[in-house]
């Protein structure tokens, strides 16, 4: 080894070293961990999240007489990171319960550890049926896929009186595939019929292929659950081929690169969700509402609002519960009942599945609007 | 006392210190101590498998993650029971025989590294006709068509929902033995007359079979041996985090394979497992950087993927000053320890 070399190694090694010397605080507070993606793919849903937490943290600092102090850890959107933050917020923070992951895969990376530390986690926004499959202390503060999936195609048969849908699906994302699958299932439930079935993959440009499919079948109704960049270019391309069928989607499809992307194409969109601030219509909702503009100067959003729901719903279980221990606050949680929530009123359902009211929101004059809110 | 007497003395006497530690933490370490040290030991076996193509041979080769993910996935499908894979599968139910299996966790691993072999090996035409860039561009598509095929295959895969429940079968033992076995066979390698053929075409491939190497047989021999040890990795890695998805083998897990290898020397091994622990532990040190400080005065507040923008920088201090890596081409031995005059 050439002598720049060592000189090179010492020095990252006793960069490591000082950093990890640094001695953590130790109060009398209530550690509440999030492992939240702030960086990597998914950094969006992340910071949007925590945004939220923080109001939240701000309407209800305390519990218990005691104050709570929000232990944040990355996970760079990925699952490897993801077991070790889970792993680091419940050895070394020794938190009471955790919030997060965002999204889906990770969860199932994080929770099987605190299902076996027997730490409580919600998460917002994992929507993967899997994440609390056989799961005791893996809660979440959204509905599932398939319920989605199923109010959407209620929706189109009752509201939109659709008898044939033309689906289209993104494979690469598990929340499409699990949205689309499952509204097949209701619409032909329901005496709908699915006349055409394509495929895209995360990152296409061109969907002529697919498109022209759905044009040849004359569907009543498109659905096409996935992700906003996908939808507002399909959009386009559907208006561009003449095919002017409304277009229903997931709340994935609900931001703002939507309209910036499809303008004019994507009018009349309509999407099932999770929140909008119209729909909102609980005293904390509307608390939450006003501080988040003020602080954020932006409107709020639907994964800022689970974010909160998810502290809530725990803050108010452990208050139930009386005391910070696992069994006791995860009975809570699974207990909790007709609770006046920022995204609407939640009641705890099987496997940790939260029962809740969902909002349809659509694209009108370039801004999304509320049309209705359907209940479970 | 001879040298290779020494050496083999030498050598035990390490494993059996290593040993020591490692008992040492299965009994007293914490589940975040042992969870880095699990880390450290996949990232070992697929740093060291990746540096026998990329370092050794002289042949930049970017799809591991491929491999990775066909040995995960493997042997998830096979260490999972039929009950299990049947709670998974709730759009596509999982095509036979792949529903009915279930096999010990060895087994498992082992049919994992020997599919990614199989795999290597049918690519291995193709890979193999061209070099340089081309090469590159190959084996880069290997990677992205293997993560969408496990996308699109939702009878096999399970697709974008991924497999949950997989068993925590791997712990200090499982991680460590792989990464101790990898590492000497891989050394054993190198160091052997096929090693040397690999330096040296290497080196320059013309002069090497101007003297006799046949470059096609020795790169296959290194890709499949390599495409073995991940394709184990990669099993060792889903029955860590007890989880696998096509998002996880992307191609950021080669380009942190690439980083690992670069940083610590390229065509070293000593290289290769100092690079994978200086990440698997460094990512984690750096956390303290992430989180808020307390300095007596002032807070000063977290900043997310701060740790990144250290590892960026520790990363371009590497490359600028030691442009070779930490160890260059030079391997850490007993020899060059001890001897005056090493080989």
């Amino acid at each position: 080894m050439g002598k720049k070399s060592v000189w090179a190694l010492m020095a990252v090694m006793s960069l490591l070293f000082t950093s990890l010397a640094i001695p953590a605080l130790a109060a009398d507070t209530i550690k509440i961990g999030m492992y939240l993606p702030l960086t990597g793919a998914v950094a969006a849903y992340g910071s949007m999240a925590y945004e939220g937490i923080k109001i939240a943290n701000e309407m209800e600092p305390e519990v218990l007489g005691k104050k709570i102090e929000l232990v944040l850890v990355d996970t760079k959107s990925d699952k490897i990171e993801a077991a070790n933050a889970m792993t680091r917020l419940l050895e070394k923070e020794k938190v009471v319960a955790v919030i997060g992951e965002a999204i889906s895969g990770n969860s199932m990376a994080g929770n099987p550890i605190s299902e076996a530390a027997k730490i409580p986690t919600v998460s917002p926004s994992a929507t993967n049926p899997l994440v609390n499959q056989g799961k005791n202390y893996a809660f979440r503060a959204c509905f599932i896929d398939p319920v989605q999936g199923e109010v959407a195609a209620r929706f189109a048969r009752n509201e939109l009186k659709a008898q044939t849908a033309a689906v289209i699906i993104d494979i690469g994302q598990d929340y499409c595939v699990g949205l689309g699958n499952f509204f097949i299932k209701e619409f032909v439930k329901l005496g709908g019929k699915i006349v055409s079935t394509t495929y895209i993959q995360t990152g296409d440009q061109d969907f002529s292929a697919q498109l022209s499919a759905v044009q040849a079948a004359k569907p009543d109704i498109i659905y096409a659950p996935n992700y906003y960049t996908e939808d507002a270019l399909m959009a386009k391309q559907a208006r561009d081929l003449g095919i002017k069928q409304p277009i229903l989607t997931g709340d994935g499809a609900q931001a703002d690169p939507l309209l910036e992307i499809g303008g004019a194409a994507v009018e009349d969109m309509y999407f099932t969700g999770h929140f909008h601030k119209q729909a909102a219509n609980t005293d904390r909702a509307k608390e939450y509402i006003k501080r988040f503009e003020e602080k954020n100067k932006k409107d709020a959003d639907a994964f800022g609002a689970l974010g909160a729901d998810s502290y809530f719903l725990l803050v108010d279980a452990i208050k139930r519960a009386g005391t910070t221990d696992g069994t006791k606050v995860r009975d809570a949680l699974a207990a909790t009942k007709d609770f006046k929530g920022v995204s609407g009123t939640i009641s705890m359902g099987e496997n940790g599945n939260p029962i809740k009211s969902m909002v349809i929101n659509k694209v009108e004059k370039g801004k999304f609007i509320y049309v209705t809110t359907i209940n479970p | 006392m001879d040298r290779q007497k020494r050496n083999l003395l030498l050598n035990g006497v390490g494993l059996i210190l290593l040993g020591g530690v490692l008992f040492l933490f299965s009994r007293y370490g914490s589940d975040y101590h042992i969870r880095i040290l699990n880390n450290m030991a996949i990232f070992i076996t697929l740093a060291v498998s990746y540096n026998l193509i990329n370092g050794i041979c002289g042949i930049l080769h970017l799809g591991p993650n491929a491999f990775v993910a066909i040995g995960a996935y493997t042997a998830a499908l096979l260490t999972m029971s039929p009950m299990e894979k049947q709670l998974n599968f709730i759009i596509q139910p999982l095509i036979w025989p792949f529903s009915a299996v279930q096999a010990p966790f060895l087994l498992s691993l082992l049919a994992g590294g020997v599919m990614a072999t199989v795999f290597a090996f049918l690519i291995s035409f193709p890979v193999f006709r061209v070099r340089g860039d081309y090469l590159a561009i190959v084996t880069l598509g290997f990677g992205e068509v293997i993560r969408v095929l496990c996308n699109a295959l939702q009878g096999v895969t399970n697709g974008p929902l991924g497999l949950k429940g997989l068993s925590p079968f791997t712990n200090l033992w499982w991680s460590w033995g792989v990464a101790v076995v990898t590492v000497l066979l891989i050394t054993r390698l190198i160091n052997s007359s096929y090693g040397l053929a690999m330096k040296a075409i290497r080196d320059d491939e013309t002069a090497a079979r101007a003297m006799g190497v046949d470059p096609f047989r020795h790169l296959l021999l290194a890709f499949l041996i390599s495409a073995f040890f991940s394709g184990v990795a990669g099993g060792l890695l889903a029955h860590l985090i007890t989880t696998i998805s096509p998002s996880l083998f992307t191609f950021f897990l080669t380009f942190n394979l690439l980083i690992m290898i670069v940083v610590g020397g390229l065509g070293s091994t000593t290289g290769a497992v100092l690079g994978a622990m200086l990440f698997a532990w460094g990512g984690e040190a750096l956390r303290i950087v992430e989180s808020p400080m307390n300095l007596g005065l002032f807070t000063i507040p977290g900043i997310p993927g701060m740790r990144m923008v250290i590892f960026s920088v520790i990363l371009m201090v590497v490359i600028i000053f030691v442009r070779r890596g930490i160890m260059g081409q030079k391997e850490l031995s007993w020899g060059w320890i001890f001897d005056r005059n090493p080989r």
